[in-house]
């Protein structure tokens, strides 16, 4: 995609991959037992937004049952793992809303954890930072994750889970955009919270 | 390009994703720019980190076990008389009539289970609207650029049934406007969401206004819900069905 170039609105993105009537517009026909490859990494991205092993099964096993309640609004032509994706994430959101722990952004904002890494800082010098990403443990990533809004936790999560700009845009529900410059705000902000934690 | 745009793209001029105008831009920058050389080195840190330090978690084995039974059952395929006619029973038409009627029950009973659980949602809430509003002028604007679409309600909440607020929920894999409306002590929820894809209910439906609603009732609850045009309602309550199909009426209009 080219520079700057930013898909007009949140709703056209995501007609396109979830909604598209360019092809056939046919529901598939059952519910594809290949839906099950992707759970495992459905839990692993569960686990890491919730924080805990029972509610990262409750969540998964709520994905697949609205997806399974769903699934005749799903067309042939879209992406099977993005959408689950998209289920579980706005079924995370339904749970935290419920547990009302903190708020959860879903206009596409800025979140305010994810914006204080301002470009303008000054580096650190002699490569000191690299070396402390070089050091952390799996523990100083989990403890920086979980001191990140859902949001920009999510971002992260999706995006090392090897979805393109388009895929974020559509399980996110936002412009590809946005998504890259939320996710390029969310990944300094974790740095910042890795050196936190090396300190 | 400035340092913000740089940055933007460093993870796909990393994956080879850019075009070539817009990497050899990048690559000029970065040349220049100590600030953004560092930032791209600890990036790519961040990614080596998160790649190989974080363990690759699997699903428990019960978590398996149940979400493949859940798919099995979901797409076993439905008792067929397959020699229904050779025998000409009774017994054979019956059992296929009860086939299709399950078949074609199945998927509206999995909506009227969604919209009770989006029910119980603002029912468990501490907070259960975003917007407060007794005013639908109030509250429908509200929506704007929080759902794909523009909910249609025809009613603003009255004496008998004030509207407390909206939110916004999410209905099966959309989004929805939830309006909030009280009766005495009652709490209504009202799904408005687009209905494309979904399955709709022909079966035991009265007449609300210029549409026909289905009607179920669930776990002590009373829910309605129609189609209009492009848009999805459902309703839902502890509310007595006369009430509800009162207030039904008024936000589907004439």
């Amino acid at each position: 995609m080219p520079t700057g170039t930013v898909v007009p609105n949140a709703d056209a993105v995501e007609t396109r991959l979830w909604y598209s009537e360019r092809v056939s517009g046919r529901s598939a026909p059952s519910f594809p037992r290949s839906a099950v490859d992707h759970l495992d990494a459905l839990y692993r991205v569960a686990r890491r937004l919730t924080g805990s092993d029972e509610e990262a099964e409750d969540l998964v096993q709520e994905t697949y049952t609205r997806a399974l309640a769903g699934w005749s609004s799903f067309k042939a032509d879209t992406n099977l793992r993005a959408w689950l994706f998209r289920i579980l994430r706005n079924a995370h959101i339904d749970s935290y809303r419920r547990a009302q722990v903190s708020p959860v952004r879903e206009d596409g904002g800025h979140d305010a954890d994810a914006t204080d890494a301002s470009v303008g800082r000054e580096p650190l010098r002699g490569d000191a930072e690299l070396e402390r990403l070089r050091s952390v443990v799996a523990a100083d990533i989990d403890a920086a994750l979980a001191s990140l809004s859902v949001d920009a936790r999510t971002l992260i999560l999706l995006d090392l889970e090897g979805f393109s700009g388009e895929e974020l845009a559509g399980i996110l529900g936002c412009a590809v955009g946005a998504v890259k410059s939320r996710l390029s705000r969310a990944r300094e902000t974790l740095r910042e919270r890795l050196r936190d934690y090396r300190d | 390009m400035d340092c913000t745009q740089v940055r933007e793209h460093l993870k796909d001029h990393r994956r080879g994703a850019l075009p070539t105008e817009l990497a050899e831009a990048l690559e000029a920058h970065l040349a220049g720019c100590d600030a953004c050389r560092h930032e791209d080195a600890a990036d790519r840190e961040l990614s080596l980190a998160l790649e190989a330090r974080l363990p690759k978690r699997q699903a428990p084995g019960h978590l398996r076990r149940s979400i493949e039974e859940q798919v099995r059952e979901s797409t076993r395929p439905p008792a067929r008389a397959t020699r229904a006619f050779t025998a000409a029973t009774v017994a054979a038409v019956v059992a296929i009539a009860a086939a299709v009627l399950l078949l074609a029950r199945r998927e509206p009973d999995a909506m009227v289970a969604e919209a009770l659980n989006d029910h119980l949602r603002v029912l468990y809430s501490t907070h259960p609207v975003d917007v407060e509003g007794a005013d639908v002028h109030r509250v429908k604007p509200w929506f704007e650029g929080k759902v794909d679409f523009a909910p249609v309600v025809a009613f603003g909440g009255d004496d008998d049934y004030p509207l407390k607020g909206g939110a916004v929920a999410y209905f099966i894999d959309r989004k929805a406007a939830a309006y909030v409306y009280e009766r005495r002590l009652h709490v209504v929820t009202l799904l408005v969401y687009r209905a494309d894809g979904l399955p709709w209910s022909t079966a035991a439906t009265v007449a609300l206004g210029h549409v026909r609603a289905a009607v179920r009732t669930t776990r002590g609850f009373n829910v309605l819900y129609w189609r209009d045009g492009d848009l999805g309602y459902a309703m839902v309550s502890d509310l007595n069905l006369q009430e509800l199909e009162t207030l039904g009426a008024k936000i589907a209009g004439g």
